[in-house]
């Protein structure tokens, strides 16, 4: 996910959207120690996911959008900017979450993956959405 | 018959649209993240079909998506006035309460969901997460002699807040008023980051980063004591998580509950700031 998909990105009509955003989710997923990832509406609808047999997608959609939202209304209630990135990090693994115009992007990870290298691919991942949705386009 | 005329030769020239293809078009855009274009259709379904349960709950979807909380609330409650046993309505009205911290209403709206479907997943985990949250561990009596005035924030250090799973506070530094807000609000966050953490099978949580345009918070945690730390968003992340480690030890040693290192121990980042303010022991 570096400049040339960024400019192969703004090539794609609002028609194919939907298949672009599953694309990203895709290039998360192929991602070195990725496990799995998503995009999660706020209101906790799946928008695209590429996670393992094991984990039960709509309930792990709809925690990722809790926090989600929880992270952004504290910001507001404490009238500080709304958070960009998120990384938990547990004894199995790490979880990454990012904030975009359409929702939240989740990554699962292992536990030693690189979190500069996650971090990186996440920024470009929503520079991409933030391309391809034009200013009022989700938010209207 | 007016109905049908409205819905073949709309009065604006826009394209003939029945209902059902209204609706099923903006299920497509919300699929999509194409929440003002879905929001448009569903607008255009309701002109004809005012009374469209269907209708109503995608509105509400989209007003949550869109974070237009109020007017998805009405569309909810519109849901539920029509059908008092809609799932989905219930579990987006729950999900609503939650983040106006009303635990109470949360609790009672998905357990209204269950009874009536009991295996609806979302409403489920949001359950648990709910009852985490009331099942937080109690406050610890206090130390007898805490010294917890020694830490000292990194050069860089922007804020320090130590703070106990529930949400208690038990120290700050700088003290500010809204010390005790961020406490809470930071372990709000990480009992739901467990939840979901354990939802994807990765274990308890440990630390957290949570960045902004401004600042990178580092946080850690055993599930009982949260140590958290605002740096500058540019700080390196093994910088900041050795600096959140050295103050991790150094409160455990202060609180005597564990034989961490010494509050004094330097910092890993530049210089502590001179004459920073002792973080003071709040309760």
């Amino acid at each position: 996910m570096s400049g040339p998909r960024l400019k192969l990105a703004l090539e794609y009509d609002s028609a194919s959207r939907g298949r672009h955003v599953r694309d990203i989710v895709q290039e998360l997923k192929q991602l070195y120690g990725v496990r799995g990832a998503l995009i999660v509406a706020p209101d906790g609808f799946v928008i695209a996911a590429e996670l393992p047999g094991t984990v039960e997608v709509d309930s792990l959609a709809a925690l990722a959008a809790t926090l989600g939202r929880e992270l952004e209304t504290s910001a507001t209630r404490m009238g500080r900017p709304s958070f960009s990135t998120a990384l938990f990090s547990a004894d199995d693994g790490t979880m990454f979450l990012a904030a975009s115009r359409i929702g939240y992007l989740v990554v699962l990870a292992e536990a030693q993956v690189s979190v500069q290298a996650i971090r990186g691919a996440l920024a470009d991942a929503v520079a991409l959405i933030e391309a391809a949705w034009a200013p009022g386009e989700a938010t209207g | 018959m007016t109905i049908l005329r409205r819905l073949w030769t709309p009065r604006d020239g826009r394209e003939p649209l029945s209902v059902p293809d209204a609706l099923r078009r903006a299920e497509l855009r919300r699929r999509e993240g194409r929440y003002a274009e879905a929001g448009a259709l569903v607008a255009r379904a309701l002109e004809i079909d005012a009374g469209n349960l269907h209708a109503h709950l995608l509105a509400a979807y989209l007003h949550v998506a869109r974070r237009a909380i109020a007017p998805a609330k009405e569309e909810f409650h519109w849901v539920l006035g029509h059908d008092a046993t809609h799932a989905r309505a219930l579990l987006g009205l729950a999900r609503i309460a939650f983040e106006e911290r009303d635990a109470r209403t949360c609790h009672d709206l998905l357990r209204r969901a269950l009874r009536f479907y009991p295996e609806f997943p979302e409403a489920s985990a949001l359950l648990e997460l709910v009852h985490a949250r009331e099942a937080a561990p109690p406050a610890p009596a206090a130390p007898a002699a805490p010294r917890v005035e020694r830490l000292r924030l990194p050069g860089t250090g922007r804020a320090l807040i130590i703070g106990r799973a529930d949400g208690g506070l038990i120290a700050s530094q700088p003290v500010t008023d809204d010390a005790k807000d961020v406490s809470e609000a930071v372990a709000r966050t990480l009992q739901v980051a467990t939840a979901a953490l354990r939802r994807a099978a990765l274990g308890p949580l440990h630390r957290a980063i949570v960045e902004d345009r401004r600042d990178a918070v580092f946080t850690r945690t055993d599930g009982e004591l949260i140590v958290s730390l605002a740096l500058p968003r540019a700080t390196d992340p093994t910088q900041g998580l050795l600096d959140v480690n050295r103050l991790w030890s150094a409160t455990q040693h202060e609180l005597g509950l564990a034989a961490g290192s010494p509050a004094a121990a330097p910092s890993s980042t530049p210089a502590d700031t001179p004459g920073a303010a002792p973080t003071r022991r709040i309760s």
